[in-house]
C-alpha cells in the first residue's frame, strides 16, 4: 500500500484501491520469494543435474541457464506471474492518480511557490527531446513512463510513479522510500570522511529519492537531481518542497547536462545506468568526467554485474531485460564498468565498487561496520529484491 | 497562481503498456487465463477485506450478522450502485483482453528491441 507517501503530493485511495494494492505487494512477495525460491529448487533438483548428465558440465552463464530452463512450466509461470504482477503494480495505482490529475498540478505549483519550508527550484524546457530509448519505451511496464505529458505543469507521471514505487517495493525501501541513496550515502561518507562535497548532482533523479538523502548527509551542500521527465523533475520539486528540503531540479538529459565544466565534486545516480544503453551510458561517464571537479567523484548505484554473480543469480537478475521492457539492462550487466570509466578518463586504478547493506533492513550498526571494511562481497542477496536485499554501488575519481 | 477551474475535467489515462506483449506458453490464450487469474484472486482478496472490516464494524454495533445478512434485500439504489461497480470489476477482472488493442492503439514507432533471446 502507500503509507509510505507521507507528503503534500499523497492521493486518496479507497478501501477497495488499498486491498488491491495490498494483494499486489503479497503477489510481489509471493513471487520474488517463494516462486523463485521454488523455481530455484527445480533448477537445482531437477533442469541442472538433467543439464550435467547430458552434456558432461553445468551450465556456463546465464544464457545457458535461461535457454536450458525457458521450456519448465515452472519457469513460465514465474514468468508470467512476475509480468502480470508488475502490470497490477501502476494499475493498482493509477484509478486514484487519475481522480486527482488536476488538483496534483495545482498542488504542485502552490508547493513550488511555497518558500516557507525550503527555497529550491524547477526548471523545464516546452522543447526537450526525450532521448528515443525511453520516449519509445513504457520502462519495467509502467504506462504513460517517466515523460508523457498531458496538461500544463503536469505531475502525472512522477505520481504514478511515486504510488506505484510504494506498492512494488512493499517496504523494503524505508522512510520516504529513500533507503537505497541513504544506506549509500552514509556508507560513502563513512568510508570516505574526507569527502566534504559543496555540490552533489543526482542524474535520472525521477521522485528526487535519491537526491534528498545526500542534502541530509552533507547539509551545508548544493544538490541539483537531473531527469528526462518533465512530470518528474516537477514531482521531485514539489516532494522536496514539502518535505522542507532545498534541492534542485532540471529536465535534462544526464548525457548533455548544460551545467559548466569542473562544477560539482560528487556526480551520482541510483538505479538509473540499467535504463541506458551502452553508447549512451558511455556519453554518461564523459559527461560526468566533464562536470566533476579535478578530484571529484562519480559513483553508481546499480543491479551488481554478471562478472560478479553465479551463473544462475546472473540469468535471475537478468530476467528483467528480457521480458520487463528493460532492454538495456543486461548488455549493462555484462559491461565491464572499470574499462568504460578509465576510457571516459577517470583516473586510471580509482575504480571501486562496494555492497552497503540496506539500513532499513539491517540497521544502522551493520551498515557502519561494511564501510569500514574493504572490497565488495559477493552474495546473491545483492541487487535482488527480496528478502535481505543489499545495495551494489561502484564509481571512480577524476 | 494555478487555475482551479481546471480541477473538475477529466484526463483519462492510459493503462496498458506500449509494445510487444510477453508470452511464456506455447498453448495459445494460457498468458490471458493466468492474468484473469490473478485479477481474479486479486478482486476476492478485496472482498475478503471488506468482509473482514464489515464483520468487525458489526461485531463492534453488536449487530447479529448471519441473520441480518441472510434476511436483507437491496434497495433500488443500492442494487443500482452495485449493478456498477459489478461493470468495473468484470473489466478489472478481463482487463487483459482489452489490453491488446490498447496496446496497439499506443503503438510506438520504434520500440528498443531487447537482446535476442539465447
Amino acid at each position: 500500500m502507500t503509507e509510505s507517501i507521507d507528503h503534500d503530493l499523497k492521493v486518496s485511495h479507497t478501501k477497495d484501491e488499498s486491498s488491491r494494492q495490498n494483494f499486489v505487494q503479497g503477489m510481489r512477495a509471493y513471487v520474488l520469494n517463494d516462486l523463485s525460491g521454488h523455481m530455484k529448487t527445480v533448477w537445482d533438483r531437477k533442469v541442472e543435474p538433467a543439464f550435467e548428465k547430458t552434456n558432461g558440465r553445468t551450465p556456463a552463464d546465464g544464457p545457458e541457464i535461461h535457454k536450458t530452463f525457458k521450456p519448465e512450466t515452472i519457469f513460465k509461470f514465474y514468468s508470467s506471474m512476475r509480468c502480470n504482477t508488475q502490470e497490477m503494480v501502476w494499475r493498482s495505482v493509477m484509478p486514484a492518480v487519475e481522480l486527482e490529475v488536476n488538483d496534483l498540478s495545482r498542488r504542485a505549483q502552490v508547493l513550488s511557490q511555497a518558500g516557507d519550508k525550503a527555497e529550491g527550484t524547477v526548471s523545464t524546457d516546452p522543447n526537450f527531446h526525450v532521448p528515443r530509448y525511453t520516449s519509445e519505451l513504457d520502462v519495467h511496464m509502467m504506462p504513460g513512463n517517466y515523460h508523457e505529458e498531458r496538461i500544463d505543469y503536469d505531475v502525472t507521471q512522477g505520481a504514478v510513479f511515486d504510488n506505484g514505487l510504494a506498492v512494488f517495493s512493499f517496504g523494503l525501501l524505508g522512510d520516504r522510500m529513500e533507503d537505497i541513496t541513504d544506506s549509500v550515502s552514509t556508507f560513502f561518507q563513512t568510508r570516505y570522511p574526507d569527502e566534504q562535497p559543496k555540490k552533489i548532482l543526482d542524474l535520472g533523479c525521477t521522485l528526487g529519492h535519491s537526491t534528498l538523502p545526500w542534502k541530509a548527509r552533507y547539509p551545508d551542500a548544493e544538490v541539483h537531481g537531473v531527469d528526462v521527465g518533465g512530470p518528474c523533475v516537477r514531482y521531485a520539486h514539489a516532494r522536496a518542497q514539502s518535505y522542507g528540503v532545498t534541492a534542485h531540479f532540471h529536465q535534462m538529459d544526464a548525457e548533455h547536462t548544460d551545467f559548466e565544466d569542473e562544477s560539482f565534486d560528487v556526480v551520482y545516480s541510483c538505479m538509473f545506468l540499467h535504463e541506458v544503453p551502452l553508447k549512451n551510458i558511455k556519453g554518461v561517464f564523459k559527461e560526468a568526467h566533464r562536470l566533476l571537479k579535478p578530484g571529484g567523484v562519480m559513483l553508481h548505484y546499480e543491479l551488481p554485474p554478471n562478472s560478479m554473480t553465479s551463473p544462475y543469480d546472473g540469468f535471475y537478475l537478468d530476467w528483467d531485460s528480457y521480458y520487463n521492457k528493460e532492454p538495456f539492462y543486461k548488455a549493462f550487466r555484462d559491461t565491464d564498468a572499470k574499462a568504460e570509466i578509465e576510457e571516459a578518463g577517470f583516473e586510471k586504478d580509482s575504480f571501486f565498487e562496494h555492497v552497503a547493506p540496506s539500513r532499513n533492513l539491517y540497521g544502522h550498526d551493520v551498515l557502519m561496520d561494511a564501510a569500514k571494511q574493504a572490497g565488495a562481497q559477493n552474495d546473491s542477496r545483492v541487487g535482488r529484491f527480496g528478502d535481505g536485499v543489499m545495495w551494489y554501488f561502484f564509481g571512480a575519481r577524476k | 497562481m494555478p487555475d482551479d477551474s481546471v480541477n473538475t475535467e477529466s484526463t483519462p489515462l492510459r493503462y496498458s503498456v506500449k509494445g510487444k506483449r510477453m508470452r511464456f506458453f506455447d498453448a495459445q490464450g494460457v498468458d490471458e487465463l493466468v492474468a484473469i487469474c490473478m485479477g481474479l484472486a486479486q478482486e476476492m482478496w478485496v472482498m475478503k477485506e471488506r468482509q473482514a472490516a464489515l464483520e468487525a464494524v458489526a461485531a463492534e454495533k453488536g449487530v447479529v450478522l448471519p441473520e441480518d445478512v441472510e434476511g436483507h434485500t437491496f434497495t433500488g439504489d443500492q442494487r443500482a450502485a452495485l449493478d456498477a461497480e459489478k461493470q468495473g470489476f468484470i473489466d478489472r477482472i478481463f482487463f487483459t483482453l482489452r489490453e491488446e488493442a490498447e496496446s496497439l492503439a499506443a503503438e510506438p514507432d520504434e520500440e528498443p528491441p531487447a537482446p535476442s533471446l539465447p
